[in-house]
């Protein structure tokens, strides 16, 4: 049950027990399993299939090789409190761009809290290190150019995997390039290549990498992890998507016999995003988090 | 003149008690939906946090923890009828004999990936914030879970299908992530690839029960 661990994030015991034990002894249901519906059919909408299990095996390589040792050195050598400081360091820095969205998508009050936010915690927070908003009661929210393309009723298209950047969709593949170039942080440190730039690009590398690290022991133990991967991708990015929208989920019925017979995904409506931002970029302001939804905190 | 003002007034109260009558009868189906379920509630509140309780609970060894875990998780959570959605469209056509091979398989296999990560939780208590009910029978109920050793309260919920104090848990959802869907879309691709012999699924769950922890 690779997932409880992505969901538990270390954290519930309760995700991995929902699941945790299957028993023998008990009458098993007669009908069919429903697939997962159609919502999940666009999650799992993947022509490119081919290149991004290519890319996928290489890109977990590449993270045994250089993201894990360095995100476990670091979090041999820092306890969880100070990681914690760095992550709502990290997260601070990416508020401005999150107001930007906020404002995009229509939405006043969000982007009132979240000016709020990056005031109090940049102040009385000592540059972000606090989340005294919070304790405040103004939590926090994310956003960004996926979710507001989102918004605005852009489908996902095609699942892609992007050797170390990881899973992506084409809609939110552009949404990070737009990130990246509106961001109002990396606009005022004078790009990524700044000395600010990159000492920033590294901290939120590795403290991505470092909150991910159950997603990705998680995914160790999935059967097929490129499956399992894509999937939770899918669906974090489209609960973030309903949030903006404010659309309810559909969810499969649990054991009703389902209507279709052959589950092939249908192409879902692709994406009608602007063509010419489409080029996947080198660099982007979220890098490095080959598997599960990163989420600073 | 003077009579103008009071059934002017009246006309006004009368729109007014309309409109309201009328966004109150609109509002009333929304609300039959959408409203909370507090059996559904109490059910997640009690089995949820117990299990959680008993991963944190230092007094206890991993063999007492195991135990009660595992008996806590078949109060809490509808396991046959998990075993048969995490097989997606393999469910109609899986053999008997297949399908109790399978249901040990995961079983086990599950058990495993929890022991693996008995060392991850520390006392976090679960309060339930409220609940949806999809349709009757089959609610959503969201969960706050903090303290222990996280930065910041996660919200989880549950879905709970079942009826009047008899419920149990068949999904669970943290970030957007539903764990049962995940799961079949894991076992489904595997036995995809697999060119639809569930033999593969069962023997690969059995391989990976026996892995230590990568890490």
């Amino acid at each position: 049950m690779a997932l409880a661990v992505i969901a538990a994030g270390g954290v519930s015991a309760a995700a991995s027990s929902a699941h945790a034990r299957a028993s023998v002894e008990t009458p098993i249901p007669l009908v069919a399993a429903p697939d997962a519906a159609s919502d999940m059919a666009q999650i799992e909408y993947d022509p490119l299939e081919g290149f991004n299990r290519g890319s996928y095996a290489f890109s977990m390589g590449l993270d045994r090789a250089v993201f894990r040792p360095v995100t476990h050195g670091y979090m041999a050598v820092t306890p969880t409190p100070v990681r914690h400081r760095v992550s709502a360091f990290v997260y601070n820095l990416g508020e401005p761009s999150t107001f930007l969205n906020d404002v995009l998508q229509g939405k006043p009050k969000r982007a009132g809290r979240t000016t709020a936010r990056f005031a109090i915690n940049s102040t009385v927070g000592v540059l972000g290190l606090f989340d005294v908003a919070a304790g405040m009661g103004i939590r926090s929210h994310d956003a960004d150019f996926g979710q507001t393309f989102g918004r605005y009723g852009v489908k996902p298209g095609p699942y892609l995997y992007v050797p170390v950047l990881g899973p992506l969709n084409f809609r939110d593949g552009v949404g990070r390039v737009f990130d990246f170039f509106t961001d109002p942080i990396g606009l005022a440190g004078q790009g990524w290549t700044s000395p600010f730039g990159i000492t920033r690009l590294v901290t939120q590398t590795i403290d991505t990498r470092a909150n991910a690290d159950l997603a990705f022991r998680a995914l160790d133990q999935a059967v097929d992890p490129y499956a399992t991967a894509r999937s939770a991708y899918g669906q974090h990015r489209e609960a973030l998507i309903r949030e903006a929208t404010g659309a309810v989920q559909e969810l499969p019925d649990f054991d009703d016999v389902p209507a279709a017979t052959d589950p092939v995904a249908p192409p879902p409506e692709t994406s009608t995003v602007p063509a010419e931002s489409a080029t996947p970029q080198p660099a982007t302001s979220e890098p490095a988090a080959p598997a599960a939804p990163p989420e600073p905190q | 003149m003077t009579n103008a003002h009071p059934t002017r007034r009246f006309a006004q109260l009368a729109l007014v008690a309309l409109v309201g009558l009328g966004v109150m009868t609109q509002a009333a189906p929304a609300l039959a939906q959408g409203q909370r379920e507090p059996q559904a509630e109490q059910f997640v509140q009690t089995r949820a946090q117990r299990v959680i309780s008993v991963l944190a609970d230092k007094n206890q060894s991993v063999a007492q923890k195991k135990a009660t875990f595992h008996q806590g998780i078949d109060e809490l959570a509808d396991v046959p009828r998990i075993t048969n959605f995490v097989l997606g469209k393999y469910a109609r056509t899986i053999t008997p004999d297949q399908r109790t091979r399978f249901a040990a398989a995961f079983r086990v296999y599950a058990e495993s990936v929890y022991q693996n990560r008995i060392s991850d939780y520390h006392g976090e208590t679960l309060k339930v914030t409220g609940s949806t009910v999809r349709k009757p029978g089959d609610v959503i109920v969201n969960t706050t879970i903090s303290g222990g050793q996280l930065g910041q309260p996660v919200q989880v919920s549950w879905r709970v299908l079942g009826g009047g104090t008899a419920w149990k848990v068949v999904d669970v959802q943290f970030k957007g992530v539903w764990l049962a869907i995940t799961q079949q879309q894991d076992f489904v691709s595997t036995i995809d690839n697999a060119g639809g012999n569930v033999d593969v699924l069962i023997s690969q769950l059995q391989r990976d029960a026996q892995r230590p922890a990568s890490r």
